[in-house]
């Protein structure tokens, strides 16, 4: 039995991952799955958001699986190290890949 | 945020970022006006005085680069670790290196055993062919330092460093590696503090993430 049209395209849009699909979001994943890991200082920077919006997203993504946030102190200094998880890594290729069927046909 | 989604672009980015704060320069620099301190006396040949100079100051430059990496760069731009890519370039410099550095150990003893058996005489002007091989060396290994490690301001930080190199070996005056050395340094500096007006140190009560 052939799959509906509709339901084929229904299918793609469910399978956009909404935790990563927020720019601020992707943002901060594009960057963290480029490295090893890295402080809350230095997303901070690279990603021009503010401490408090980064400490929300970071929360979503943590929420989701996505980050491990390790919290420790260098000195006096508090220090957040911020590094991608297994599933993080495979959530963001997963979405790129949707994201570029998605937009397979796409007429321009 | 970019329309484009470049993750090589947003590594190279972020791995460049680390070279905003000049230490890197002020280190180049302070290590050329060290090796001003080297320099060969005619009449007294290398004394252990100028060696140990030369010593002191490249322990004092590196302590500065480090030291201002600890207490000014990291409290402000933050800790990163990079990840395969940065290490794979890193794992083919030091291979590079390691060509080159062989392929120089090589020419210098070539040229020894050359002047050794006197083939360079009334043919070359030593002088002039040491201080081309001493620039070279340099050029050649920072030339490579810079390429793999993308600090873009390195290239022509390699170039004065060869030209400092040429000059003192050939003139033997300790001006030309002051001189060059400051070239580098003075706009290391104008970076650090840049730097510091850009990145100001985030307090630590405003770390409750």
């Amino acid at each position: 039995m052939s799959e509906n049209p509709d339901q084929t395209e229904r299918s793609n849009y469910s399978s956009i991952d909404r935790v990563l699909h927020e720019p601020a979001r992707m943002q901060i994943t594009a960057l963290l799955y480029m490295l090893e890991s890295a402080d809350y200082t230095f997303v901070m920077n690279q990603t021009g958001l503010t401490w408090g919006n980064l400490s929300a997203h970071l929360t979503k993504l943590e929420e989701a699986g996505y980050l491990h946030i390790e919290k420790s102190f260098k000195g006096k200094r508090p220090l957040t190290m911020l590094r991608l998880t297994d599933q993080g890594r495979d959530a963001f290729r997963a979405y790129a890949k949707n994201m570029r069927s998605l937009f397979d046909n796409f007429p321009v | 945020m970019n329309s484009v989604l470049n993750l090589k672009e947003i590594e190279k980015r972020a791995f460049r970022s680390t070279y905003q704060d000049g230490l890197w320069d002020i280190y180049y620099g302070l290590v050329v006006i060290s090796m001003g301190f080297f320099i060969y006396h005619p009449k007294t040949g290398y004394s252990w005085i100028n060696i140990a100079m030369m010593v002191g100051s490249l322990l004092i430059a590196y302590s500065l680069f480090y030291l201002g990496k600890k207490f000014i760069t990291f409290p402000r731009l933050g800790q990163v670790v990079f990840g395969e890519t940065r290490k794979q370039k890193k794992r083919l410099m030091i291979l590079f290196i390691s060509i080159v550095v062989s392929f120089q150990v090589l020419l210098l003893l070539a040229t020894a055993f050359g002047w050794k058996l006197g083939f360079s005489e009334g043919r070359l002007n030593e002088h002039l062919l040491v201080s081309l091989i001493a620039s070279l060396i340099v050029y050649a290994g920072m030339t490579i330092i810079t390429y793999f490690s993308d600090f873009l301001r390195g290239f022509y930080i390699s170039f004065l460093m060869a030209l400092a190199v040429f000059l003192m070996v050939y003139f033997n005056q300790i001006i030309y590696a002051v001189a060059i050395g400051l070239i580098i340094v003075i706009p290391g500096i104008v970076l650090l503090v840049r730097f510091l007006y850009r990145y100001p140190l985030i307090k630590i009560e405003d770390h409750h993430e």
